[in-house]
């Protein structure tokens, strides 16, 4: 007690200053650290401990680590003063990962807190106890989850719900380490991978091959408690108490948000207990239920997003469920919580048909009044609503006005959504707004302001002339007030007046004339360089439109030449620029007047002090030399081919009236109310819409067959005979196409009759593939869905996109290298295209300066259908010649066997065990001199798909063990078949033959960011050829369709699919892979690789590596 | 989810960090968002959401302490902001305002609360009401017996009954010796008047707050005479939305104490109670500015607490102002506030004075805007009119009372 009493005493001393200081735990904050903290924690009296405590966590909240104090809190953790427990739970949160095992010590009383009757102990129990992060605990964990899951009371429950996103995020590491623990080659799998196959195959594995029963003990653990959280979480959502709901529903967030099924039991009941959750869980209930109706039914056919989409996703009529999600969602747009608001508005953005949509305006602007920070980003989300839908927001605009207590942001936020907006009968106000802030002390405010009237003037032609009288008053005024010498951001202004006007000129040059020559009249008292440098630039490019500027130029130009010492090089440079557009439009009897004073600025800028200046004086003044009439008058008829040709090039570079491309508004945002829309980037853990009807409920399996009824009248005349004949042509096509491209092109010739039809690589057919027997797995779904829309359009418009595509050179070229890779694929040859992967054997700083790679070549051993092909090259870095260089197997006292090429003594030593890998090894390499490279083709056996096969490597006498990896992509030969028997063997495999993973392919990317300007069509041959030759390069397999989506909007590839067949080596059991594309072209493509294949086993293998090599990036 | 708070103090010291999830943040992260705000200034300081090269970060600036947050997720940002903004509200409640000293006083307080705002980064118990029942707000008797005794615990030892109701807003068995309910109208007039005088908008922003001390499980139901006036509408959680939707009456269970049932917005108002007139005339160099203030438009009451705040603009040198009534104030930064307080009966208050303008400058072309506060108790100016106040299930007949309060809100002139 006197030490405590101590402590106050000087803290009153402290604190005289500050009265109202006395009794709180100021002192402990400003000094934690003046008493010794140990001997405090280890009293037996609760409030010294107490003190200690708050000493400690006052260190925390300044920075410091204290986490050698950790064995003496631990202790206080049996405390029974709430305070105290309390306090050392808040520490143990903080350091209990550094310190994992003395945090263990704090396991019991968790578990005997965990029975306390009191509600509030059990729920700090749980929440501290999963939130420690101890790998060792996480099942004790989950057994105490499940059992809070079920405890009375409500409180307790929800710090379950919250609890499980701990244990998942936990897990996720443990697993991480677990899967890097069983395969040697990294790769992370997604979670959702733990299916139930996925672990019938693990357990496969263990039976076949032994592998060690920890793994796999891993694996089950992951897999049961994975499941067991699902099943915690099925549980609390369906709870009574809206308040558990809300939590178990950020809970179902983040462990498993594609877990529809989960949400389809109870959608109804989660749709009319929303209003009732708790505001924090009505956001991302708001959301899941969302995903869910948008995966289950669709979006509604009136809705906004489907007018933006040219393909029409098929959707039911509204029906029930998604009115109720409606309807239960829209009292949300009262809510206090603007995030609850803006999440229920983006609801209704997304599915309510476009005459609702109405209803989300009057919250979301009310939202406005709340909190400056909220108001920023609700401004954001109104910007995107009002370019996609201006009308809208257009009877609002006076909620927009800006306030002067705005921030800058939200200032220009309001001016860019107020010119969206901007109607015919609104502008006029709009406009009275925009004139008061041109006024505005924020010089940079009023200058967006002006550019906000530019862009109004260029929305609304009626008002561009008002804006132009306006703009005009203020450059003259502006220009004037320069004058007298205001510098820095009144230029801003200035400038931007300028160029607003000169925008606005664009649109109309010729009915704008006296603004151009009032903006000249006033280039005097413009001081801004910027702003000069416009003008001129306006002046050269209009400088023949009326009879008042040409009669100006001569006179212009002389203060230019006059004024030219003393301009900044950007407006030299304009003035040099101009000089030349008003000589190639002049009439000819002007060009005397104007020779004068242009030559002398060309003199002038010749000799300039800037190299810029200078080089483009000598180059126009180089073109101006052969230009009509400048320097040879009297010869102006004089033209030789040359001189017309520089003309031409000065047109075309000065006179060229370009169109700028309009800017069309992509309609490709972020859902609404989401980080990525603020921060304008996808960010880690987003996630688009599902796709509409991809989910499929087994009770009420009916939405595939929705989607295929509607088109049933088309599909009849896109039968077979017309995709049919449809494919021939283009076939044929293709070739011709190629071979005028190439010029006979050798690998076709070489080709088979047989193989042509199977070796068009683009097979584009209308069609979906008959996908109706298997269509219930949800990607099939999506490709057929988008098939069909492609249906819309006509085959002409198929064709003459294709023609497109042929007609520039780049884009023939890429066809045919497309066609050859698949050309030299039947033919069963590996050429420069397809390069297969090559590993190092052996390093030369390992090997004396002996280097040995490999790689898998896709040819077939001759001697056994089991032996896998294997092109070894050896070469000499090292000074000294090798001798006697061999690759041999690893057993030592091999059995010598009857084979089939026992030729010399050295070589023959195959090896035949049952259990170990055959070996049919490679002549010996007799000398290696330096620098020399030698090639041998090794063939080998492969006992397990994964694991290395050990070798010994001798040379010049020395032995040296290697490991050969193997690949599981070359146990496979190409089986070549069409894709009628293709979909026939596939739809034969179904159920647990059939594997699909994810993962994402981005090696488009950097392709396209190398060509400067790829041309918009080609990209999706250009990804096609991408994935099939990293396909090809890594898999011994067999091209055979590559389907592309029709009628999907240029940028989005879904619905391309590539499937390829091949055959087991030792076995002959086919193997069917079918990717499918998903995404837009710039951004990472999400692939979906389905391997059909008996031997699931190495299906699977096969499906992981697949994945692997297109996930990594590019060599 | 959230993975850290922090809270700066205006200097940009880390007052407390408090990690929420097992990904921790480094404390680094707080000096590069300072250096943000040093070297990009203002226009950054109200960026709410702003991406960092390891995290995305919200911040909540209240009272100079800023309240920073830290996610890499992806997760509804106004989620985040608005929590922040509700751990401002209840720090704010808790200590009676908030500053740095303050924060650093009541640490354990703060942490405490914060763990139990915010679980795993997903909002936990945010309703002050649970919330004071858990950790007991600091009081003066707690800070004498803490003196004297040398401790007192603030955490309760048992579990608000409420967490449990089916109105987690109120606790469940409430007593109260009076039996009471006032209902206040308080309202902020927006209002836009440009350059030429026009008023460009005006519109009222209200909220109806109710302060109930009721024992039992009341029953209320508050309908107005004229809810045709509401163009937007926004309500606490207590409130029962059928009803509203069918006839626009509002039920609701309240919570204990203080609090903001509704809040409304009422557009398109014709005048406002007073004027505020400015006017600059230029002549070389100088600036002669004059500024009058007068009743438009008499709302019955008395018009008080009357300030009038603009900046000069930066080209102005110096300034001489002088008021015929109230005292003018300027500051540093060029902020010059004219304190009027309550509207005199006799006389029109005016202001007038000169502005020195920069060398070479010859007239004003940049003219500041004028922040008008002013206060008008006992009227609604938009006109809100409540009906009755019924109480469904009454022990005895509760007290009942009404007040209505106007205040300006964001009340600007443009000159």
């Amino acid at each position: 007690m006197l030490t405590q009493f101590g402590a106050t005493a000087e803290s009153l001393s402290k604190a005289s200053t500050m009265m109202f200081r006395i009794g709180t735990d100021a002192h402990l904050y400003d000094d934690p650290d003046d008493v010794s903290i140990a001997p405090l924690l280890d009293s037996k009296f609760e409030s010294e401990k107490c003190e200690a405590l708050k000493r400690l966590l006052a260190l925390i909240a300044q920075g410091f680590d204290i986490s050698n104090y950790f064995p003496q809190v631990v202790k206080n953790v049996a405390t029974q003063s709430l305070e105290v427990k309390k306090l050392v739970y808040l520490y143990l949160l903080h350091y209990a990962e550094k310190r994992p095992n003395e945090a263990l010590l704090s396991i019991n009383y968790f578990q005997k807190d965990l029975g306390d009757p009191n509600p509030l102990v059990r729920a700090w129990a749980l929440r501290t106890m999963a939130g420690i992060r101890l790998h060792a605990i996480a099942s004790l964990v989950l057994v105490a989850v499940g059992k809070c899951a079920r405890d009375p009371s409500v409180y307790v429950r929800k710090c379950a719900a919250i609890a499980l996103p701990k244990l998942h995020d936990l897990r996720l590491e443990e697993h991480t380490a677990a899967i890097e623990e069983i395969f040697v080659e990294d790769m992370t799998m997604p979670h959702e991978l733990i299916t139930t196959e996925y672990m019938k195959s693990m357990i496969a594995y263990r039976l076949d091959y032994n592998l060690a029963f920890d793994n796999l003990h891993i694996f089950w653990r992951i897999y049961l408690s994975s499941s067991e959280s699902q099943h915690i979480v099925g549980m609390l959502l369906k709870d009574n108490s809206p308040g558990v709901v809300g939590a178990a529903a950020s809970a179902f967030a983040s462990i498993c948000p594609n877990n529809f099924s989960l949400i389809g039991r109870n959608y109804k009941r989660l749709c009319e207990i929303l209003p009732d959750v708790e505001e924090w869980g009505q956001i991302v209930l708001i959301g899941i239920l969302l995903r869910y109706a948008i995966a289950k039914h669709g979006l509604v056919r009136e809705s906004l997003m489907l007018s933006f989409e040219d393909l029409e996703i098929q959707s039911q009529e509204k029906d029930d469920p998604e009115s109720s999600h409606l309807t239960c969602t829209s009292p949300l747009l009262w809510s206090y919580n603007s995030a609850v608001v803006l999440a229920a508005a983006g609801v209704h953005w997304i599915m309510a048909p476009k005459e609702d949509i109405r209803k989300i305006v009057k919250p979301l602007i009310f939202l406005l009044r709340s909190s400056g920070s909220s108001k920023y980003v609700v401004l954001c989300n109104i910007q995107v609503f009002a370019k996609a839908m201006p009308s809208l927001f257009s009877p609002y605009y006076e909620d927009f006005f800006i306030s002067s207590s705005d921030s800058y942001r939200t200032k220009t936020l309001k001016l860019e959504i107020l010119s969206t907006i901007a109607t015919k009968t609104s502008i006029s106000s709009i406009f009275l707004e925009f004139q008061d802030h041109v006024r505005d002390p924020d010089r940079r405010f009023a200058a967006d302001t002006v550019a906000a009237i530019g862009l109004c003037a260029q929305k609304l032609p009626d008002v561009s002339n008002t804006c132009l009288e306006a703009l005009l008053y203020l450059a003259l005024s502006e220009s004037s007030n320069n004058a007298v010498a205001l510098m820095g951001e009144e230029e801003i202004l200035l400038v931007q007046v300028v160029k607003s006007i000169m925008a606005i000129i664009k649109q109309d040059p010729h009915s704008h004339e006296r603004v151009i020559v009032h903006l000249v009249r006033s280039l005097d008292s413009m001081s801004a360089p910027a702003a000069r440098a416009m003008v001129i630039w306006m002046l050269g490019e209009y400088c023949n439109i009326g009879v008042l500027t040409s009669k100006m130029i001569p006179t212009i130009f002389k203060y230019l030449a006059h004024r030219f010492h003393s301009e900044s090089v950007e407006t030299k440079l304009q003035i040099v620029n101009a000089c030349v557009k008003v000589l190639l439009r002049a009439k000819v009897e002007d060009i005397s007047e104007l020779r004068l004073a242009i030559s002398y600025v060309l003199e002038l800028a010749k000799y300039d002090l800037n190299y810029d200046v200078r080089d483009r004086a000598r180059v126009l003044k180089n073109f101006l030399s052969h230009c009509k009439g400048f320097n040879y008058l009297e010869e102006a008829d004089y033209r030789t081919e040359f001189n017309d040709l520089t003309y031409v090039f000065a047109e075309y570079i000065f006179g060229g009236t370009k169109k700028v491309p309009s800017e069309s508004f992509s309609y490709r945002f972020y859902l609404p109310g989401s980080l990525s829309q603020i921060v304008l980037h996808a960010a880690p853990g987003y996630e688009p819409l599902p796709e509409p009807c991809s989910f499929a409920d087994d009770e009420t399996g009916h939405s595939p067959t929705n989607v295929h009824n509607d088109h049933e009248s088309n599909e009849i005349d896109d039968s077979d005979d017309i995709s049919g004949s449809l494919d021939e042509e283009n076939t044929s096509d293709y070739s011709s196409e190629s071979v005028s491209g190439e010029g006979g092109d050798s690998y076709i010739a070489s080709d088979s009759g047989e193989d042509e039809e199977a070796g068009t690589l683009i097979h584009l057919s209308d069609d979906a593939p008959d996908s109706g027997d298997h269509d219930r797995v949800s990607v099939k779904n999506t490709s057929s869905g988008l098939m069909d829309a492609g249906e819309l359009m006509s085959k002409r418009a198929l064709e003459s996109w294709l023609n497109e595509n042929s007609d520039s050179g780049q884009n023939s070229s890429n066809l045919s290298q497309v066609q050859r890779s698949l050309a030299r694929i039947s033919i069963k040859d590996i050429g420069q295209l397809v390069k297969p992967k090559s590993y190092t054997l052996l390093d030369p700083t390992n090997g004396n300066g002996l280097s040995v790679i490999y790689r898998f070549s896709s040819e077939v051993s001759k001697v056994s259908k089991e032996l896998a092909c294997i092109h070894v090259s050896f070469s000499n870095h090292s000074e000294e010649p090798m001798c006697n260089i061999f690759l041999a197997e690893e057993k030592p006292n091999p059995s010598p066997d009857s084979s089939e090429k026992s030729g010399s003594p050295s070589e023959s030593v195959l090896v035949s065990h049952d259990k170990e890998a055959t070996l049919i090894p490679m002549e010996e390499i007799d000398r290696l001199n330096p620098g020399q490279p030698a090639d041998r083709v090794l063939q080998v056996r492969f006992e397990h798909h994964l694991l290395p096969l050990k070798l010994v490597l001798s040379c010049d006498g020395r032995k040296q063990q290697v490991k050969l990896r193997p690949d599981i992509g070359y146990f496979i030969k190409p089986l070549p078949m069409d894709i009628e028997s293709f979909l026939k063997k596939e739809s034969q495999l179904p159920g647990m033959f059939e594997n699909i993973r994810r993962c994402t392919f981005s090696e488009h990317l950097n392709q396209q960011n190398d060509k400067d300007e790829p041309p918009q069509k080609d990209i999706f041959l250009m990804i096609c050829e991408k994935l099939a030759l990293k396909m090809l390069s890594n898999a011994n397999l067999h091209l055979v369709s590559v389907d592309m989506p029709v009628a999907a909007n240029l940028d989005d590839l879904s619905g391309i699919s590539l499937r390829l067949s091949g055959e087991i080596l030792n076995n002959s059991v086919p193997c069917l892979v079918t990717l499918t594309l998903k995404g837009t072209c710039a951004e990472p493509l999400e692939v979906s690789v389905k391997i059909n294949c008996e031997e699931t086993v190495f299906g699977l293998n096969l499906l992981n590596r697949i994945v692997n090599f297109l996930a990594e990036p590019p060599r | 989810m959230l993975q850290c708070i922090f809270l700066l103090s205006d200097s940009g010291e880390v007052l407390l960090e408090k990690q929420l999830t097992g990904h921790r943040v480094d404390r680094a992260i707080c000096d590069w968002f300072w250096n943000q705000i040093l070297t990009q200034g203002d226009s950054l300081k109200l960026v709410p959401v702003i991406s960092s090269p390891t995290h995305y970060l919200f911040q909540v600036v209240r009272e100079g302490i800023t309240f920073l947050a830290c996610t890499q997720i992806e997760m509804p940002p106004l989620m985040a902001i608005e929590f922040l903004c509700r751990v401002a509200d209840v720090l704010s409640n808790y200590l009676d305002g908030l500053n740095e000293d303050l924060i650093k006083d009541n640490f354990v307080i703060v942490y405490e609360l914060l763990d139990e705002m915010i679980d795993n980064g997903f909002p936990l118990t945010t309703e002050p009401n649970i919330l004071r029942e858990m950790i007991a707000p600091p009081n003066i008797v707690s800070k004498v017996l803490s003196v004297v005794t040398g401790n007192t615990s603030n955490v309760s030892n048992t579990l608000p009954g409420a967490t449990a109701s089916c109105v987690p807003w109120r606790k469940t068995d409430l007593k109260h010796a009076t039996n009471e309910v006032y209902v206040d109208l308080v309202e902020e007039m927006d209002a836009t008047i440009n350059r030429d005088g026009n008023l460009v908008k005006c519109e009222i922003y209200g909220e109806v707050q109710v302060n109930s001390n009721l024992s039992g499980l009341p029953d209320l139901t508050l309908s107005f005479a004229n809810p045709s006036v509401f163009n937007d509408v926004r309500f606490h959680p207590c409130v029962r939305l059928r009803p509203w939707e069918l006839n626009q009456i509002l039920s609701f269970v309240p919570p204990d104490g203080q609090f903001k049932l509704m809040s409304y917005r009422v557009k398109k108002l014709k005048s406002t109670p007073i004027y505020v007139k400015p006017q600059f005339t230029s002549d070389s160099g100088t600036c002669r500015i004059s500024v009058l203030v007068g009743i438009r438009n008499d709302p019955g009451k008395s018009i008080d607490n009357i300030t009038v705040e603009f900046r000069l603009p930066p080209c102005v040198t110096s300034s001489d102002l002088s008021p015929n009534y109230g005292s003018v104030n300027v500051l540093a930064d060029k902020t010059c506030s004219w304190t009027i307080g309550r509207m005199p009966k006799d006389k029109a208050p005016s202001m007038s004075g000169t502005l020195v303008l920069e060398t070479g400058m010859e007239r004003l072309h940049v003219f500041p805007t004028f922040q008008v506060a002013f206060r008008i108790m006992g009227v609604a100016l938009s006109g809100l009119k409540i009906d009755k106040l019924d109480l469904k299930n009454p022990l005895s007949r509760p007290h009942k009372g009404f007040r209505a309060l106007t205040r300006g809100g964001e009340f600007q002139v443009r000159s």
